[in-house]
C-alpha cells in the first residue's frame, strides 16, 4: 500500500472517535513511566488497575489467552540465536512448521481470521484493500462495520470474560474498534507508516495485562513489517530487518517474563504467529496493470485496481452485460504481464463479494504498483503465495499446552477455535473454517 | 553418545559374521532354507507401499530348465499369503498368481486391503514349498501425522565393482519403512568394462530382452541385495544404467545403432525386464506392461510425500563440450519433459504434506568444478561420470545441462512459499548435502536464497574418486572435495572417497541424513561405520551438521 500521509503523535491517533462509539478513557502509567490510553467499555471494570497488584505472584487463577502477531515475520526468522526468547518460547510448547497465511496475505484480513476463526468470504474482510462498490473508491478495510462475522472476542466478553487488544496499526485498531473490553490507543504513531513501534506496544500490552488483566489479550507487533515496508532505498533492508527482529524478541521476552514473575503463566496460553511473511521486490520488478488496462480499447476506464503489495484486486465497473467478455480480457492482459503468477476467481480463494471481480497475484521478487508505476515504492511486499509461510506456535505454562513439533497445517484462521477450546466456547454459528491446535 | 547409539554403531561395526544372529530381524532357519529353495531362487520383495496396500514379488522356477531370459518353461500358479505374524497363523490377504515364461517367471501383485503403517509378513507357495519369509511395512494414512519416517536410501550399485555390503548392513536396521533406491539399481556393460570383482552375467553387454532379464536375475541371486528386499519395501526410480550409460529421450552414450539397433526398441527391452523384475508401479495397476510411467507419488501421511522422478526417457540429449554456447540454458530444452514438469510443480505444493521429498536420479544443486590440483587432474579425467568431462566447468548430464528447467522448478518453489522441499539424489557416487539456491551468484543473499535443500547418497559400490586415484588411505580426496566447497558456497558437505548407504530420518522437526560407509567393497565381509549426519530444520532449506546418527527407534 502507500504511504498514507498520517499526522501522528495524537493520542488518540487518527481513528474516527465516532466509530469507536461510547466509551471511557484509563489513563495509566507504563513500564518506561509514559502514560498509556486505554479505552474501556462502558461498565468495564478497571478495579485492578486502581489498586496496582502488578507483579504480585498471589495474581488470580483464571484461564488466560495471548495472541502475540509478529507481524510479516518469516518461520525461519523466529528459531535463530538472533532470537533466544522466541526460540525458547517456541521450544516450551508445539510448533507448527507447516503453518500457513490465508489469501489475501495481507495484515487486515488475516488477523480478522485469527480473530473470527472463519474464511474471508463469510468475514467480509478479503483484503486490505478493496473497491467499494458503493462509495465508488478504493479503501481500507479499517472500519468497525466492515467486520461481519462475530469475533471470539465479542463471543467472550458475552460469556462473562474480559478481553483486550492492542494493537499496533491504526487500520487494526480501526476495524477492531470497540470490539474488547480494553482497547490500547495506539501512540505514539510514527508518521510514514502508521505504526506504534513494538517498545511501546509491549509496554502498552505489560500494562494491560498486569494492571487490567483481561482473559483474551490480541497484541500486533508491527515494527518487522513496517521496517520491509519503509526502507525505501534497500540497502540496509538486512540490517533494519535483524534489529527488528532482535527488537521483538527482546518485547516478546519481556511479556513472558511478566507472565512468569507475575504467577500467572501456568494459567497462559501463548500463541506466537505472523498474519503473513515478506519478500522482497527488486526495485525493477515492478507491475502496474492499471495503465496496460486502460490501454485495452475495451476495458479502458471500466477496471479499477485495488492494489495490495503481493496482489492486485481487479474490479470491472462496466456495463453488467459486457462484463464476462471483459474479464476474459483483464485475465489475458494480466497472464502477459511479466512477473504476474496467476489470476484467480475470488470464489476460488474465498474471498467473498467485496474482492472485486479478479483477484492478480504476483510471483516472488515482484510487486505491483498501481495504479501508477511510482504508487508503490516499497520492496517488502506481502499478499502473493510466496508470502504465505507464516511462524505459528502454540505454547505456556497451561496445561493444555502441548509440546514438540506438528506437521498440521496451521493457518492464521485456527486462532479463533484455539482459543475456543481454553475458553469452553461452543462454534460460531455455521461452525469454524479454522481447527483449534490445543 | 548415549549408550543406544553407541550399541547400534558397534552392532553396525561388528560385520556380519560375528553378530548376525543376533541382529538380524528375521529368524536364520528361514534364510537357510531360502538358500536351498529351488522354486525361489530369486528372494522375494516388496514395494510401493501404500496406506492399505503393497506390492509384492517373486521370481517363480518352476522347472530347473526355466532359467531367467530362457523363455522356458510352463505356465505355474503360485498360491500369495499376507499375515500379521512371521508364523503366519494371522493371514490377512492371500491369492493366487499364474506366471508363464511369457513373463520370464516373475510373479508381481498388489496386496490389498491392509491397514496403514503396518508389518507385515509375507511369502509365496509353490508346489507345497514355501518362499523365504519377506517383512514389509504400509504407509501411514494420508492424513495421519507419524512421529516420524525412516527410509534406506542407496544408489549406484554396480556388481562387478565389489559386494553388496551396503545392502547388507542397512538390512540390520529394523525400523525402516522402505528403502529408496535412486537409481543404477544395475549396470549394463560386458565383464571387464566397469569392475572385475564379481564377473556379470551375461558376460556382454545386455542389450536383447534376454539379457536384461538375466542380468536383472543374476542381482536378484547377491544374498545381500535379497536380505535388503526381504527386510524392507522397495521404492525405486531408475537412472541411466538401468537401459544404458548416459541415457537421454531418443538415445544414449553407450548405445550404437550401427551395432545395438534402434535406441527405443532396446529401452523397450530395458523398461520391460525392469517392470518385470522391479517390486514397482509403472502405470496406474501393477500388471505388467500397464505402462511405463515411473514417474509417481507416495503419500507418508501430512509429514511428507515422495515424488519419485524418471529423468531419463523424456529428457533431451546432453549438451556436447565445449558448452560455450548456451545449449545448456535454452529453455527449449528439458530434463523432465512437460508433462513430468507439470506433474512435479504439482507434486511440490505446501498443502500436500509437510516435508516433499523428491527422488531425484540425479543433482539438482548447481556444481561448479574448479580446475583441480595437477596431481589428481588427470586421473580425474579418466573417469567419466563422476566428474565432467575434460576440464567442463559443470556436469552437463545433471539439472546443471538443463538450467531452464531448474530455473522452473526453483522458481515455483520461491513463488508459491513452499517450504521444506528436499531432494535425495543418488548418481554421483559420492556423499553430498547441500543448500539449493534459487541463485548460485547471489547465495546466500536474499536473491539468491536456498529453496530446497539436496542430500546425496553415495554408491554401493560404484567407482568413486578415491577407487580411481587408487590412492590409500581413505581421504585422499580432500583437495579435491575443498576445492569444489570453495567455488560452491552453498555445498556443505563432500565426500568423494566412501560406498556405503544413507539413512534419512524425517521428523515435523527436521528431516536427518546419515552417511554410513563400509571399510572395502571388494571384501564380502567388510564392515560399516558411521561417517557424518547432516539435517534441515523445517522451514529453514539449510542444512547442519550434526553429531550423531539416529537411535533405532
Ligand atoms: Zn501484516
Amino acid at each position: 500500500m502507500a504511504p498514507a500521509d498520517r499526522t501522528g503523535g495524537d493520542e488518540t491517533g487518527t481513528v474516527d472517535a465516532g466509530a469507536l462509539g461510547r466509551r471511557s478513557f484509563l489513563r495509566l502509567t507504563g513500564a518506561a513511566g509514559a502514560s498509556l490510553l486505554f479505552s474501556a467499555a462502558a461498565g468495564a471494570p478497571s478495579t485492578q488497575a486502581l489498586t496496582g497488584v502488578a507483579g504480585q505472584a498471589s495474581v488470580a487463577r483464571k484461564r488466560r489467552a495471548y495472541v502475540l502477531v509478529v507481524d510479516g515475520a518469516r518461520p525461519d526468522e523466529l528459531g535463530t540465536a538472533l532470537t533466544p526468547h522466541l526460540r525458547a518460547l517456541r521450544d516450551a510448547g508445539r510448533n507448527f512448521p507447516a503453518a500457513r497465511s490465508l489469501p489475501v496475505m495481507e495484515t487486515i484480513p488475516n488477523h480478522v481470521m485469527m480473530m473470527t476463526g472463519v474464511r474471508p468470504d463469510r468475514s467480509g474482510v478479503p483484503a486490505n484493500a478493496v473497491y467499494d462498490r458503493s462509495e465508488q473508491t478504493i479503501r481500507d478495510l479499517d472500519r468497525p462495520s466492515d467486520l461481519r462475522f462475530p469475533t471470539v472476542i465479542e463471543r467472550l466478553n458475552r460469556k462473562g470474560f474480559t478481553t483486550g487488544t492492542v494493537l499496533s496499526k491504526e487500520y487494526l485498531f480501526g476495524i477492531f474498534g470497540t470490539r474488547a473490553t480494553y482497547r490500547w490507543e495506539p501512540a505514539p504513531i510514527v508518521p510514514v507508516s502508521g505504526h506504534a513501534p513494538d517498545a511501546f506496544t509491549m509496554d502498552a500490552a505489560l500494562s494491560m495485562v498486569e494492571e487490567l488483566d483481561p482473559n483474551l489479550v490480541f497484541v500486533n507487533l508491527g515494527d518487522c513489517d513496517r521496517m520491509g515496508h519503509s526502507d525505501l532505498t534497500g540497502t540496509t533492508l538486512q540490517a533494519a530487518r535483524t534489529a527488528a527482529l532482535v527488537d521483538v524478541d527482546t518485547q516478546v521476552g519481556r511479556f513472558v517474563d511478566m507472565l512468569k514473575t507475575s504467577g500467572r503463566w501456568r494459567d497462559s496460553v501463548v500463541i506466537v504467529l505472523a498474519d503473513h511473511s515478506m519478500d522482497w521486490s527488486d526495485p525493477h520488478q515492478i507491475i502496474s496493470l492499471q495503465p496496460a488496462l486502460d490501454a485495452d480499447p475495451m476495458l479502458a476506464g471500466n477496471v479499477v485496481v485495488a492494489q495490495n503489495g503481493g496482489a492486485d484486486l481487479l474490479s470491472w465497473t462496466g456495463p453488467a452485460d459486457r462484463r464476462a467478455p471483459a474479464l476474459r480480457r483483464m485475465r489475458d492482459i494480466a497472464l502477459a504481464t511479466d512477473g504476474v503468477l496467476s489470476v484467480h476467481e475470488p470464489a476460488q480463494l474465498r474471498l467473498g463479494d467485496n474482492a472485486g471481480d479478479l483477484v492478480v497475484y504476483c510471483r516472488s521478487g515482484w510487486r505491483f504498483s498501481d495504479p501508477a508505476p511510482y504508487s508503490n515504492p516499497i520492496p517488502g511486499n506481502h499478499g502473493h503465495p510466496a508470502t504465505q509461510p507464516i511462524p505459528f506456535f502454540v505454547s505456556g505454562g497451561h496445561r493444555l499446552v502441548r509440546q514438540g513439533t506438528s506437521s498440521a497445517a496451521a493457518r492464521t484462521v485456527d486462532v479463533a477455535p484455539t482459543v475456543g477450546t481454553l475458553f469452553g466456547l461452543g462454534d460460531p454459528r455455521g461452525g469454524y473454517d479454522g481447527t483449534s491446535r490445543l | 553418545m548415549t549408550s543406544i547409539e553407541l550399541d547400534r554403531r558397534t552392532l553396525l561395526t561388528t560385520g556380519a559374521a560375528a553378530t548376525g544372529a543376533v541382529a538380524l530381524g528375521v529368524a536364520l532357519p528361514d534364510e537357510a532354507e531360502a538358500a536351498a529353495n529351488r522354486y525361489f531362487k530369486h528372494g522375494v520383495a516388496s514395494g510401493d507401499p501404500h496406506p492399505t496396500s503393497v506390492i509384492l514379488w517373486t521370481r517363480l522356477t518352476p522347472t530347473p530348465k526355466a532359467t531367467p531370459g530362457s523363455g522356458r518353461g510352463p505356465r505355474a500358479t503360485v498360491r500369495w499369503q499376507v499375515a500379521e505374524d512371521r508364523r503366519f497363523r494371522r493371514v490377512v490377504a492371500q491369492g493366487r498368481f499364474t506366471t508363464s515364461a511369457a513373463r520370464d517367471h516373475t510373479v508381481k501383485l498388489e496386496a490389498r486391503g491392509l491397514r496403514p503403517r503396518t508389518t507385515y509378513f509375507y511369502r509365496f507357495l509353490y508346489e507345497g514349498v514355501a518362499s523365504r519369509i519377506g517383512r514389509t511395512r504400509t504407509a501411514p494414512a494420508a492424513h495421519a501425522t507419524p512421529a516420524n519416517l525412516r527410509f534406506g536410501v542407496v544408489s549406484c550399485s554396480n556388481l562387478p565393482a565389489g559386494y553388496f555390503s551396503a545392502y547388507r548392513h542397512l538390512a540390520r536396521c529394523n525400523d525402516l519403512d522402505a528403502v529408496l533406491h535412486l537409481g543404477d539399481y544395475l549396470y549394463e556393460y560386458g565383464a571387464g568394462s566397469y569392475g572385475d570383482v564379481r564377473q556379470p552375467v551375461p558376460a556382454h553387454e545386455m542389450v536383447s530382452l534376454s539379457d536384461y532379464r538375466r542380468r536383472h536375475a543374476q542381482y536378484k541371486q547377491d544374498q545381500d541385495l535379497q536380505l535388503l528386499h526381504a527386510r524392507n519395501p522397495f521404492i525405486v526410480t531408475w537412472d541411466d544404467h538401468e537401459v544404458t550409460n548416459d541415457a537421454w529421450a531418443e538415445g544414449a552414450e553407450n548405445h550404437d545403432p550401427e551395432t545395438e539397433g534402434d535406441y527405443l526398441a532396446r529401452r523397450r527391452r530395458a523398461h520391460r525386464a525392469y517392470d518385470e523384475w522391479m517390486p514397482v508401479r509403472m502405470g496406474s495397476e501393477v500388471a505388467l506392461g500397464d505402462g511405463t510411467r515411473l514417474f509417481r507419488r507416495l503419500r507418508f501421511g501430512r509429514l511428507a510425500e515422495l515424488s519419485m522422478l524418471d529423468l531419463r526417457t523424456y529428457r533431451d540429449q546432453q549438451a556436447s563440450y565445449p558448452v560455450a554456447d548456451g545449449t545448456v540454458s535454452d529453455p527449449e530444452r528439458t530434463i523432465t519433459g512437460a508433462a513430468q514438469m507439470r506433474w512435479l510443480k504439482d507434486s511440490l505444493r505446501q498443502e500436500r504434506a509437510q516435508w516433499k521429498l523428491v527422488g531425484n536420479s540425479v543433482m539438482i544443486a548447481p556444481v561448479v568444478f574448479p580446475p583441480l590440483p595437477n596431481d589428481l587432474s588427470r586421473k580425474v579425467n579418466d573417469f567419466t561420470g563422476l566428474l565432467p568431462e575434460d576440464g567442463a566447468p559443470y556436469n552437463v548430464d545433471q539439472w546443471d545441462g538443463y538450467t531452464a528447467d531448474r530455473h522452473e522448478v526453483l522458481g515455483h518453489l520461491a513463488d508459491h512459499g513452499v517450504q521444506n522441499t528436499v531432494f535425495l539424489t543418488g548418481d554421483i557416487h559420492s556423499a553430498w548435502a547441500c543448500d539449493v539456491p534459487l541463485d548460485a551468484g547471489t547465495y546466500p543473499l536474499e536473491r539468491g536464497r536456498s529453496v530446497a535443500t539436496e542430500f546425496v547418497c553415495t554408491s554401493v559400490t560404484s567407482d568413486n574418486l578415491n577407487d580411481i586415484t587408487g590412492t590409500a588411505p581413505a581421504r585422499s580426496s580432500i583437495p579435491v572435495e575443498a576445492a569444489i566447497q570453495a567455488n560452491n558456497r552453498h555445498v556443505k558437505y563432500l565426500n568423494f572417497d566412501d560406498h556405503g548407504f544413507s539413512v534419512l530420518d524425517v521428523t515435523a522437526a527436521r528431516t536427518q541424513m546419515d552417511y554410513y560407509v563400509i571399510s572395502e567393497r571388494t571384501d564380502p565381509n567388510a564392515t560399516v561405520s558411521w561417517a557424518a549426519s547432516w539435517a534441515t530444520d523445517a522451514d529453514t532449506q539449510a542444512v547442519r551438521p550434526v553429531d550423531a546418527p539416529v537411535r533405532e527407534r
